[in-house]
């Protein structure tokens, strides 16, 4: 990964975290755009999983489902920022 | 219950979403880091309901521990006040909770220092506490003002570390923590999640300051890895975070920063050890 590969996911990443947490709909649409930027990248695996959520489970909806798929889509979201971060301070 | 993510397995498969793909994902976090052996403590944990809907129990935190190789746990009440704001309730949970668990959970308790925390406190001194967790955005407190001076001050009498938020939120840390360590000589403070909330201002006020020591929970990669791993502490900040990315985040800072294997064993164990006055 190069670093502005790691830069440019790292910022589609904030951007879909503070959508995850403020339940607003635009996370769906802002978590593919972020898969796409991860694409064929090693944290891409990760943010294709949480897009999946995103496209199985309404995730600002209501109700425990929608509630556990929002944090996994998160954790997901966390561990592709961290590596995304590791490869442009390495 | 089986979690995944650090979210209830069942939960994500009623909801359509495919847990084992996830819990394969989830599997290889830290597939080509070598963590050492040593024991795993986690510094930061919730035990309760917070009002915004998180959530876990006692046996799920230690179902989560024993996933993850994590030998202890310090445990504190999720923002759950009470009516009198007092957290009597919930640290009266916390301090059950490791009294069926000792060894595994150590008891901090959750005190308002806008709000009966000196009752508070002796309660759960008494009961057991180790520790004092305050949170000044969710009740609403600077950490310089005379009140928290004063809690903090009280703690730190009982030998307790005070383990402050500093995540999110809108007030700036550096200046008040200063003046919060300068107001109480001999305090032990942990700031969370690697003071993002103000992390470059914290850094350059407490460099090599001997009273302060940050938590890894949801915490900063590029804030870490400027930090003295001598001076961290491992945290997951259940069930806020969860172990895996938490774990994968100290494997990370390791490598970038190029930590000792005895510095990472002392960031996932062995400096929360000897914070708490445990055998390592």
């Amino acid at each position: 990964m190069t670093r502005s590969e790691a830069v440019r996911l790292v910022a589609a990443l904030g951007a879909v975290e503070m959508a995850l947490v403020r339940r607003d709909p635009v996370a769906g649409p802002l978590l593919a755009q972020a898969a796409r930027a991860a694409a064929g990248l090693p944290p891409g695996p990760y943010v294709s999983a949480a897009a999946a959520l995103a496209r199985a489970v309404e995730l600002h909806g209501p109700g425990p489902g929608a509630a556990a798929a929002r944090k996994a889509a998160q954790a997901l979201c966390r561990a592709a920022a961290q590596a995304a971060q590791g490869a442009a301070l390495a | 219950m089986t979690r995944v993510w650090g979210e209830d397995a069942a939960a994500l498969v009623a909801a359509g979403a495919d847990a084992a793909a996830l819990a394969a994902l989830e599997d290889g976090l830290l597939d080509g880091f070598a963590l050492p052996a040593g024991p795993r403590w986690d510094a930061h944990t919730h035990l309760g309901r917070d009002a915004d809907g998180h959530a876990l129990d006692t046996a799920g935190l230690v179902a989560d521990m024993d996933r993850w190789g994590v030998a202890g746990a310090v445990a504190f009440p999720a923002n759950e006040p009470g009516d009198d704001g007092s957290f009597t309730v919930a640290n009266d949970a916390v301090l059950a909770a490791a009294a069926a668990h000792p060894g595994r959970i150590v008891p901090v308790c959750r005190a308002d220092p806008r709000a009966g925390w000196a009752a508070a406190v002796d309660r759960a001194a008494a009961g057991g506490a180790r520790g004092l967790k305050l949170h000044p955005v969710a009740q609403g407190f600077a950490p310089e003002s005379p009140e928290c001076v004063a809690c903090v001050a009280a703690a730190t009498a009982l030998g307790w570390p005070v383990l402050f938020h500093a995540g999110f939120g809108a007030r700036r840390l550096a200046g008040p923590f200063r003046d919060l360590a300068a107001a109480v000589p001999g305090a032990r403070l942990i700031l969370a999640h690697g003071a993002r909330g103000d992390a470059r201002a914290v850094r350059e006020a407490f460099a090599g300051h001997p009273g302060v020591w940050f938590d890894t929970s949801l915490a900063a990669l590029p804030d870490l890895v400027e930090l003295p791993p001598g001076r961290l502490v491992w945290g997951s900040d259940r069930p806020y975070g969860e172990h895996g990315t938490a774990l994968q985040l100290v494997a990370l800072a390791a490598r970038v920063a190029g930590w000792s294997p005895s510095e990472v064993a002392g960031v996932l164990g062995g400096n929360l050890l000897a914070l708490l006055g445990e055998p390592a």
